[in-house]
């Protein structure tokens, strides 16, 4: 097997093939490149960091020399390779889809330019990621900006649209001032420019210098994350942009945020201090809250896949928090288990949400429509499409036994694990944010019920419905390939825990991986480490042992046991979940089938009350179905009134009543509103200096000098001209 | 109506020359006087043009209350169309009558000025095929939409034993209101709930409340009108008693009193007496099933069976008085079929008294049980306002602070020698209405308790020998207000029989309280009117 | 809120103990004509000319009673005729029509404790619900029995319709019916639903539930008491015998 290096070079290549096939080749046979060649690419990416990451050797590669400050060059850790090998997941069945969803594109547009961008896109991604130093980090930062800026303004959406794109692109470039700052500030204190010499020149930055590259550096990428307050573009950026970008935003690109905090934030510059954890803690489970709930009152499939977006990186982002908490405290195996969690949580996110879009995408083509409200019916005329988007609603709702529920339910265990912590106020943070974890996994069940149940059950909605067809295997293969996934990831997560341990373990500085998934059927005389024997010994009265020769791995996640005094656990297993299910399942097919062998079955129309025949417009829409959230989180969302009106004739004949309302998002109320009218008053403020006379400007001019000379020089001058005056200091 | 006789005074002086006076004079040319059978009662013959302007001065300058509209195919042939008006402080009667010919099929609608004419006029449309010119959303009403165009069954040359042909699939689109993303309207019915009489309604909503409240009724439509032409008053006293059972016997009273009004007899003092006993035992046996069914729509379980338990043992002492639970068969034009003996009599006091003893103490109960009250007030509120445009009538209007009553007002039976109390309430809400619901019943205890053991010694009935013409008979019903108009032909059967129940006229007004609720309260809106379909259906 | 289960407790039990014994409180039931033995054929047909609905007929030794046609409005007790018609006071009324079927129509056994019933209402007056609505108060509380009123008839056994089935209800009753999962049953109660009562065959009713649904119980009265229509679901289930439809005129003595 070629070692990781070669793999990676291999895949630098075909991007550059790529982009150079997209030049050269004429329109019609784009789209192949794009499947093609974007599957080579993805497929040889997945080999090269899987390898990576199963092979638990990290390589370095220098490039360029620049002296003093270190070497410019790429290298792929665990992070960088896990990171890696989900650009690959993703990358591999958006490319098969692209294939086909950008022919829709053929007359307008130019394809060879989406392809250029595709695997520039592709290609500056994979560099963040395995640049090992600072410099080329930002390089590439911000090429995958600009060029994810390029995909999202592809095509024309009109005015609304090109706002979005160009809000993105303004909110990205203020997070890499930010990041710059940021690595600068890093870098001269270290003085080098590699991660390397980083760690090993300031293995830890104090006082106000590391508070200000910890908040520039959690701003920074944070706004790529879409986490609260910096989360404006996310909402607006997603549906302008076509199918298969949203996918890659929401898949990969807000990963690379999450990738950023724990590069400079967690890797570079360790946790020391609780307070930080805190924040990062806090601003996660409000992000998460924030998100669900704006999802949740959606009824556009794709606003509401990115507002989930913005829920899932909160949760992700909590989890990190919490890790960092736990870091700085001391406690590092915990803070394994907490990076773990983060980790998985991202990875599953990826999946599923590419897997929802890529449902959207197919729902729009096979259906005409992507709002909720004009939808319906679509499980019997597009069965695959919606066994697939149940499949992925399914695991975002954090339901067992897909992906979802293993990281949702590790990341509320791992709050619950503060109990270990001593100070009060942390606990009190603690279970704040669980509180309001726990109400996000309410309302994402609530949402995706809502997106599955009214866009699939139920009437169809509009004619386009009505006429609904299912989409071509081209486009489901992909969806499937990324539902069988989510089912294995939810099955197997203690075969998933120990490969996002390797990311994890020297981030933590310890490992997680035996806390979570301990051997549980060796004996400790057989050299089992991390149980205690009266634990082990319990289980194997309960005939734990029989497991060992049917199921052949560790089957168990556990997360917490308590000592020889209070020997408690919780443990999970989606594992065991799926194979009673399975057997429960067979059984009662077989009892039942048996019994009821000689009844027979009648269908019915729906229960209606009587009607004569129940309409679309009689039953329940996307809108209503969401209105008790609305009502109850009133007071957060303030809808604005557009229109209360009643029209009547002699005052008594009612003819029409008007209702309706627009909800500006609380963060845009609160944050970016307030900013652009201070920006705007400040704006004003200053332009009275702008008098119109020649001189003035003139003046101003003299007095920068002098201002800039001053400070430039300060005490030199100023005791200079003090000496020459004849003042001296004695 | 004959009582205006040996009852209190109440219009003073003659009639004709008294109302033409009252008119504007501007209003006057062009319009007729004439004298009604009474002195409370005056015709005023108009033509179509003035038709508005004198029905706007009638409702908005001089208060008089809409009641009914006849329209009445006449052997000419032309059309009789009457718009009955009262004034409910005078008691007196205007009836506005155009004439017109049989192929005139037009005429000036009314429904923006006096709004209670809506249903009317819709009516009207539906089953003799006139067009109320200016009339917003005709079409549709009572015959629903399988029925075949141009044919109107209340036309004298529709059989009623025939059996149009319907039209085959039938596209019947909601008639929605709201307009707002992501509306839609949530139907309930026809069939519904555990017991619940058959109707429809659209309840609008973006998802939590009810925005508007659309129903649409008439399932029940069984042509009582139509079927009772040609049968003799004692048959069509079997329907007007057996359309909503529930109020048989003052549907009865109403009938009886018009078929008395035209033979001109008057029942004698025992039947007046024995007939307000009768129908206060309905009242009450109604308004303790109506407490029933709100204590049921809040689950407020013990109470629903308290309430129950009375209803039952009512309906029990009905049954040992009339010989029918519900009343059927007690009454018949000219008195009644039953007397009762002095010991029933001692023995329905005692009883009575003892039921009052029990819904005052329910009633204790209920007014601090704080969970019930706060499911019932506000809730299902009707503004005075909107109640008199709409021109409600019964417990609805009394508990919106329309203090009328027609015990009150015409004096019926003997009513005009009783004293009892008719309570009013201003808020209009569920609340309200409830608690006008247990003064009602206690009025009608304590006036159960007085007749029971004072009834004036006499015969039960006298004969009635029908003859040609036609009179409004009027009781008021446990809902409100009931107006029955019979013209006998000369051989002394029911040529036309109109007949205006009090829910036809409320549920009219329903939507007012249905509106801008949320859904769980719908069930409790609708236990709190207390109205019933089958007699809006008729 | 305990001073409403204070309350309940002090009411105590109301419950009637039919159908193990008969009620013999007073004001259950109005009764109905009974086949009458009258000497004369004169006044035999005066009295059958008094009955609006034909439920009266001349028999040799007097008159017999068409049960499902009496809509209880006394003229053949309180009229003006020389004889009046003989009346029974019970209130077990409920029949089967098709006496051929019925052993094979009714539902058996199995559901004779747990029976879960939809009440529709297809152009009734009212009257008949109300008295279908006192089989859930304490007095009659057929809860004990194992009865109970289901909101859905995907629920429901048997469909409990009263009124004449005007044309606006046929298509909801069909659809009613064809909702409810087999076994199931029908009866009908009120003179309305038997043989149209009063409202009869007419322009906008069918005069009866039978012309649409098959019909298994019957119970004729206008209304039928509580009792009457509690015996109706007795016989759907087999618990207790069915009436007759009929009451012919008994031989003298």
């Amino acid at each position: 097997m070629p070692g990781s290096e070669v793999l990676l070079g291999l895949f630098f290549a075909l991007c550059l093939a790529g982009v150079a096939l997209a030049c050269l080749l004429p329109e019609r046979r784009q789209p192949s490149v794009l499947a093609w060649l974007g599957s080579a690419a993805a497929v040889v990416l997945i080999l090269a960091t899987g390898w990576q990451l199963l092979s638990e050797q990290p390589f370095a590669l220098r490039l360029w020399p620049m002296l003093p400050y270190g070497t410019l060059g790429i290298a792929m850790d665990p992070l960088s390779a896990l990171f890696g090998l989900v650009v690959g997941l993703v990358f591999l069945p958006v490319s098969v889809f692209s294939g086909r969803y950008v022919l829709k594109y053929l007359e307008d547009y130019s394809l060879g330019y989406f392809c250029v961008l595709y695997f520039g896109f592709l290609a500056a991604l994979v560099l963040v990621l395995v640049a090992s130093d600072v410099v080329l980090l930002v390089l590439a930062w911000e090429v995958m900006s600009v060029l994810s800026y390029l995909l999202v303004n592809y095509d024309d959406k009109g005015d609304e649209g090109t706002r979005a794109g160009f809000l993105m692109l303004a909110m990205s470039e203020a997070g890499t001032i930010a990041i710059v700052i940021a690595v600068a500030i890093v870098a001269n204190a270290s003085g080098r420019i590699d991660f390397a010499g980083i760690r090993a020149a300031v293995p830890h930055l104090e006082g106000a210098a590391g508070l200000t590259v910890f908040l520039l550096a959690f701003v920074g990428f944070g706004v790529k994350a879409g986490l609260i307050p910096l989360n404006s573009w996310l909402p607006r950026a997603h549906p302008v942009a076509p199918t298969n970008v949203s996918a890659l935003l929401s898949g990969v690109m807000v990963n690379l945020g999450i990738y950023g905090i724990l590069r400079i934030d967690v890797d570079l510059l360790p946790p020391i201090d609780v307070g930080r954890g805190l924040l990062v803690l806090a601003v996660g489970s409000i992000s998460a809250l924030v998100g669900i709930l704006y999802a949740t009152i959606q009824t556009d499939l794709k606003r509401m896949l990115a507002h989930s977006t913005i829920e899932n990186m909160g949760i992700v982002t909590a989890a990190l928090g919490a890790g960092m908490v736990f870091s700085a405290a001391g406690f590092s195996a915990l803070a394994g288990m907490a990076l773990i969690t983060a980790l998985y949580h991202m990875v599953n996110h990826s999946l599923y949400k590419t897997l929802l879009f890529l449902g959207s995408g197919a729902v729009e083509t096979g259906a005409g429509s992507r709002d909720l409200d004009r939808l319906g019916g679509l499980a019997s005329r597009m069965p695959w499409t919606s066994v697939l988007f149940l499949a992925g609603a399914w695991s975002i709702a954090g339901l067992p036994p897909f992906n979802g529920f293993v990281s949702e339910w590790l990341t509320l265990q791992t709050i619950l694990r503060s109990a270990v912590l001593s100070s009060a106020g942390v606990k009190i943070v603690f279970a704040l944010a669980g509180a309001m974890l726990a109400l996000t996994a309410g309302l994402a069940v609530t949402c995706f019920v809502k997106a599955f149940a009214m866009g699939f059950l139920g009437h169809a909605r509009s004619p386009d419905a009505r006429d609904a067809r299912e989409v071509r295997p081209m486009v489901r293969a992909p969806m499937a390939f990324l539902a069988v996934c989510c089912v294995l990831l939810g099955v197997l997560p203690t075969y998933t825990i120990p490969v996002l341990d390797c990311a994890a373990a020297p981030l933590a500085r310890a490992s997680g991986k035996d806390a979570l998934v301990p051997p549980f059927f060796r004996l400790p005389s057989a050299g089992g480490e991390g149980l205690p024997g009266p634990f082990v010994r319990e289980f194997h009265d309960l005939g734990a042992q029989i497991g060992r020769e049917v199921l052949p791995g560790r089957s168990l996640v556990v997360l917490h046991r308590g000592g020889e005094r209070n020997p408690v656990v919780f443990a999970m297993s989606t594992s065991y979940m799926v194979v009673v299910l399975a057997i429960l399942l067979i059984l009662a097919y077989l009892a039942f089938g048996r019994a009821t062998r000689r009844r027979t079955v009648a269908r019915r129309p729906a229960w209606d009350g009587g009607l004569r025949r129940l309409r679309p417009q009689l039953t329940y829409t996307a809108t209503g179905f969401s209105n008790p959230v609305r009502v109850v989180f009133h007071a957060l969302l303030r809808p604005t009134v557009i229109e209360e009106t009643t029209e009547a004739v002699a005052e008594h004949f009612r003819t029409a009543v008007r209702r309706e309302y627009a909800e500006v998002h609380v963060v845009d109320r609160l944050v970016t509103h307030p900013i652009i009218a201070g920006t705007r008053r400040l704006a004003k403020t200053l332009r009275m200096m702008h008098i119109g006379r020649v001189n003035a400007y003139a003046a101003y001019v003299l007095v920068t000098v002098l201002a800039t000379l001053v400070v430039g020089q300060g005490g030199d001058i100023l005791s200079r001209l003090m000496t020459g005056l004849g003042i001296s200091p004695e | 109506m004959t009582e205006a006789r040996n009852s209190a005074p109440t219009a003073t002086g003659a009639r004709r020359d008294d109302f033409f006076e009252q008119l504007p004079p501007a209003l006057r040319d062009g319009l007729r006087v004439e004298p009604g059978s009474d002195a409370a009662r005056c015709t005023v013959v108009c033509v179509r043009q003035k038709l508005r302007e004198l029905c706007r001065w009638l409702f908005q300058e001089i208060g008089y209350v809409f009641a009914t509209l006849v329209v009445e195919e006449t052997d000419a042939p032309s059309w009789s169309i009457a718009y009955l008006f009262y004034g409910p402080e005078r008691a007196d009667w205007v009836h506005v009558e155009i004439q017109q010919g049989i192929d005139e099929r037009t005429i000036p609608s009314i429904s923006d000025i006096v709004h209670a004419a809506d249903w009317h006029e819709r009516e009207a449309e539906d089953l003799f095929g006139l067009t109320f010119e200016g009339h917003p959303r005709l079409g549709e009403f009572i015959l629903h939409e399988d029925w075949p165009d141009g044919v109107n069954p209340m036309r004298k040359a529709f059989d009623a034993r025939g059996r149009p042909e319907r039209l085959p699939e039938t596209q019947w689109e909601p008639p929605t209101v709201l307009q707002a993303p992501g509306a839609f309207a949530m139907p309930v019915g026809p069939v519904f709930s555990d017991y619940a009489e058959s109707a429809h309604f659209l309840l609008e909503t973006v998802g939590e409340d009810v925005v508007t409240a659309i129903p649409r009724f008439f399932y029940k439509y069984r042509g009582v009108e139509k079927i009772a032409e040609g049968r003799t008053p004692e048959d069509v006293l079997l329907l007007a008693e057996r359309f909503s059972g529930t109020s048989a016997l003052a549907h009865g009273l109403a009938f009886c009193q018009a078929v008395e009004s035209v033979a001109g007899a008057e029942p004698p003092p025992r039947a007046r007496a024995l007939r307000c006993l009768l129908a206060e035992l309905e009242r009450l046996r109604h308004h303790a099933a109506a407490i029933k069914g709100i204590c049921e729509s809040t689950a407020l379980a013990v109470a629903t069976s308290q309430a129950a338990l009375i209803e039952e043992d009512l309906l029990r002492l009905s049954c040992g008085v009339a010989g029918h639970r519900y009343l059927f068969g007690a009454l018949r034009p000219g008195g009644l079929t039953l007397d009762l003996a002095e010991a029933q009599g001692r023995e329905l006091a005692d009883a009575i008294r003892r039921i009052g003893t029990r819904l005052a103490e329910l009633q204790g109960m209920l007014q601090y049980t704080s969970s019930f009250l706060d499911r019932l007030e506000e809730i299902g509120a009707i503004p005075r306002r909107l109640a008199l445009d709409y021109g409600l009538v019964g417990p609805v209007a009394r508990a919106s602070g329309i203090p009328w009553d027609l015990r009150r007002i015409v004096r019926y039976a003997a009513y005009g020698a009783l004293e009892f109390d008719v309570p009013t309430e201003a808020e209009g809400d569920g609340y309200a209405r409830l608690r006008v619901l247990f003064r009602e019943a206690e009025q009608s205890i304590a006036l159960i308790d007085r007749l029971a053991v004072n009834l004036p010694a006499g015969p039960v009935a006298v004969a009635v020998a029908p003859r040609e013409g036609a009179a409004l008979g009027m009781a008021e019903a446990p809902i409100g207000a009931a107006f029955h108009w019979v013209r006998l032909d000369a051989s002394g059967t029911v040529s036309r029989y109109r007949l205006t129940s009090p829910s036809f006229t409320n549920w009219h007004g329903f939507h007012l309280a249905a509106e801008n609720f949320a859904f769980q309260d719908f069930p409790i809106i609708l236990a709190s009117l207390g109205l019933s379909n089958a007699e809006c259906d008729r | 809120m305990t001073k409403w289960v204070a309350k309940g407790l002090r009411t105590g039990i109301k419950s009637t103990r039919y159908p193990d014994t008969l009620e013999p409180a007073p004001g259950v039931s109005p009764g109905r004509p009974a086949g009458t033995h009258l000497d004369d054929d004169e006044s035999g047909a005066r009295l059958c000319g008094l009955c609006p609905t034909g439920a009266l007929e001349a028999e040799e030794n007097g008159v017999a009673v068409l049960l499902d046609r009496c809509v209880h409005c006394f003229r053949c007790l309180r009229g003006d005729a020389p004889a009046v018609v003989r009346w029974e006071g019970d209130y077990e009324w409920a029949a089967i029509e098709r006496e051929a079927e019925d052993a094979r129509r009714r539902l058996g056994r199995a559901f004779g404790r747990s029976l879960h019933i939809r009440f529709l209402d297809a152009g009734a007056c009212g009257a008949c619900m109300s008295e279908a609505r006192q089989l859930n108060n304490p007095y009659y509380n057929i809860h004990r029995l194992g009865f109970f009123i289901t909101p859905t008839p995907r629920h429901a056994d048997i469909l409990l319709v009263a009124g004449p089935l005007t044309d606006a209800m046929r298509v909801p009753l069909q659809k009613t019916y064809d909702a409810m999962p087999s076994p199931k049953r029908v009866v009908a109660i009120g003179a309305c639903a038997l043989s149209g009562g009063v409202f009869g065959p007419s322009f906008v009713s069918a005069g009866g539930v039978g012309e649409l649904l098959p019909v298994d119980v019957v119970v004729p009265g206008c209304p039928p008491p509580p009792l009457a229509i509690l015996h109706g679901l007795l016989v759907a289930v087999a618990r207790k015998p069915p009436g007759p439809l009929r009451s012919a005129a008994p031989d003298a003595g």
